[in-house]
């Protein structure tokens, strides 16, 4: 492979650079071309990774609100201006920025709706999210100090397969290591939704989770809860659209449905079916006394 | 190093302050306001900052204004033709309205930002807050750091890119006049 990649001018960090973009590669700079490359690939708006993962997790959990006319969107991308400027006389900066033809806003709109869609009923089901934590509370128990291998062969050793057969063999041996977590998936005995923030709670704290997690641990002890929060990064709706007369906007200036798309935000606290019943009276009980911030709280 | 909501109590104050002296208040508008607010003085709200498109730019503080829209604490309003522009919310006063503390320890340092740059459009704010990066980063012996600005950005011309040194050097100076750096 390797010499196959020198023959075609391909240098590994340069792959490395443009797939992991700039938030995470660090090690130099990137110029106006490898920015709008990296945003082609990982962008937060038309990367083509997300564009990928949408498409391909909805055929695969059989969901129609993840599809949206791919097509139609990669035909009608283009290089533009940013659209920043607050006046005619001012310039604005000249960086180029990866935006779309106006007969492609609609693609573009149906990109971001499926995004939204996945990621409030899919990603951030509060089911799937107790799973990823019971394995991740797994695989710390059972991997080598608690994590991958950062070796390639080392990493090659465990694929989903090993995973998946020592899972199962940690759920009937009470002496495995990973015995507590592997069972709960096995058996379906995920801990359970305590609490989720409403709106109604984050006008009153905006760590509301933590409130209740930190209360319910002190109630029911630390290894009977969990916490888990997630809030979307980036957004990806602001950005330029070439208009037919040849002008160029702002995506949100030129979209309705753009500027009304939610964010997603989670906070859930769970708690083991073992104390599920007693912990919801609790909840009932103290809810408004835990999440209510008391003066001389900021620091 | 400040909590995660104190944070984002400075953040939201100094969009209500850089809104209060004329700015359009774009995300590039905060950026930079942010980026002057804790490289140039010191305010520690820990974002990690990279040079990147429009001159110094943080991923992180990206992530957090996405958070705090997502939790009401600010909206984008747009208007043609021209770039959505961010506005706190009555929920961010309310919430500002339970961090009196940090506010007033950093009241001033928002001020002086707000003040200095507030009307700056993007093009300005790019080159301004490159400038503070070459001083701070990139000030190599032998080369200049107009030289070094234009060599980042290609766009910047020579005079542009000095006129921004003499700028950045005026404020890093009053700035510590007025006693505005390492206040912790």
């Amino acid at each position: 492979m390797v010499q196959i990649w020198r023959r075609m001018k391909i240098n590994s960090d340069d792959v490395a650079k443009l797939a992991v973009g700039p938030k995470h590669y660090k090690e130099s700079r990137f110029d106006d071309w490898e920015a709008i490359l990296t945003e082609i690939i990982v962008g937060d708006a038309f990367g083509v990774d997300r564009m990928d993962y949408l498409l391909r997790d909805s055929h695969h959990i059989g969901v129609a609100y993840g599809r949206f006319d791919q097509y139609r969107l990669i035909d009608t991308l283009r290089i533009l201006p940013k659209v920043d400027r607050v006046s005619e006389d001012e310039p604005g900066s000249q960086e180029p920025a990866l935006g779309i033809e106006e007969g492609g806003l609609h693609s573009a709109e149906a990109l971001l709706l499926a995004r939204y869609f996945m990621f409030s009923q899919v990603y951030c089901h509060h089911v799937r999210r107790i799973y990823d934590i019971h394995l991740k509370d797994f695989l710390k128990s059972w991997l080598p100090e608690s994590m991958f291998s950062t070796s390639i062969k080392g990493l090659m050793r465990i694929t989903d397969n090993e995973v998946a057969s020592e899972l199962s063999k940690a759920a009937e041996e009470k002496e495995h290591p990973g015995h507590d977590p592997a069972r709960r998936i096995a058996q379906r005995e995920h801990f359970r939704l305590l609490y989720q923030r409403t709106r109604e709670d984050l006008e009153i704290n905006r760590e509301a989770g933590k409130a209740v997690f930190e209360a319910a641990c002190r109630e029911f002890g630390e290894s009977e809860v969990r916490h888990d929060t997630y809030t979307q990064k980036g957004s990806g709706l602001n950005f330029p659209v070439l208009a037919r007369d040849g002008r160029i906007f702002s995506s949100l200036s030129k979209s309705e449905t753009l500027e009304k798309v939610p964010l997603v935000a989670i906070d859930y606290v769970y708690i083991s079916p073992k104390f599920r019943k007693r912990a919801e009276i609790w909840r009932d009980r103290n809810l408004t006394d835990i999440i209510t911030q008391k003066v001389g709280e900021e620091e | 190093m400040m909590k995660k909501m104190q944070r984002d109590a400075v953040l939201l104050s100094l969009i209500k302050e850089m809104k209060a002296n004329g700015s359009w208040c774009g995300e590039t508008h905060i950026q930079k306001a942010a980026y002057f607010l804790q490289e140039l003085l010191d305010v520690p709200m820990s974002f990690d900052f990279i040079l990147y498109k429009h001159g110094p730019y943080s991923f992180d503080l990206s992530d957090e204004v996405t958070a705090m829209r997502a939790d009401s604490l600010i909206v984008y309003k747009t208007r043609l033709p021209y770039g959505p522009s961010l506005f706190p919310t009555k929920e961010g006063q309310e919430f500002l309205d339970r961090y009196p503390k940090t506010l007033s320890r950093y009241y001033d340092q928002i001020q002086f930002i707000a003040e200095k740059i507030g009307n700056m459009g993007v093009a300005d704010l790019e080159r301004l807050a490159t400038a503070l990066y070459v001083a701070l980063n990139e000030n190599l012996p032998g080369k200049s750091r107009e030289i070094r600005i234009t060599e980042l950005k290609p766009h910047i011309k020579i005079d542009e890119a000095n006129e921004a040194v003499k700028s950045i050097d005026a404020m890093r100076k009053e700035s510590r006049e007025k006693g505005l750096v390492n206040i912790l």
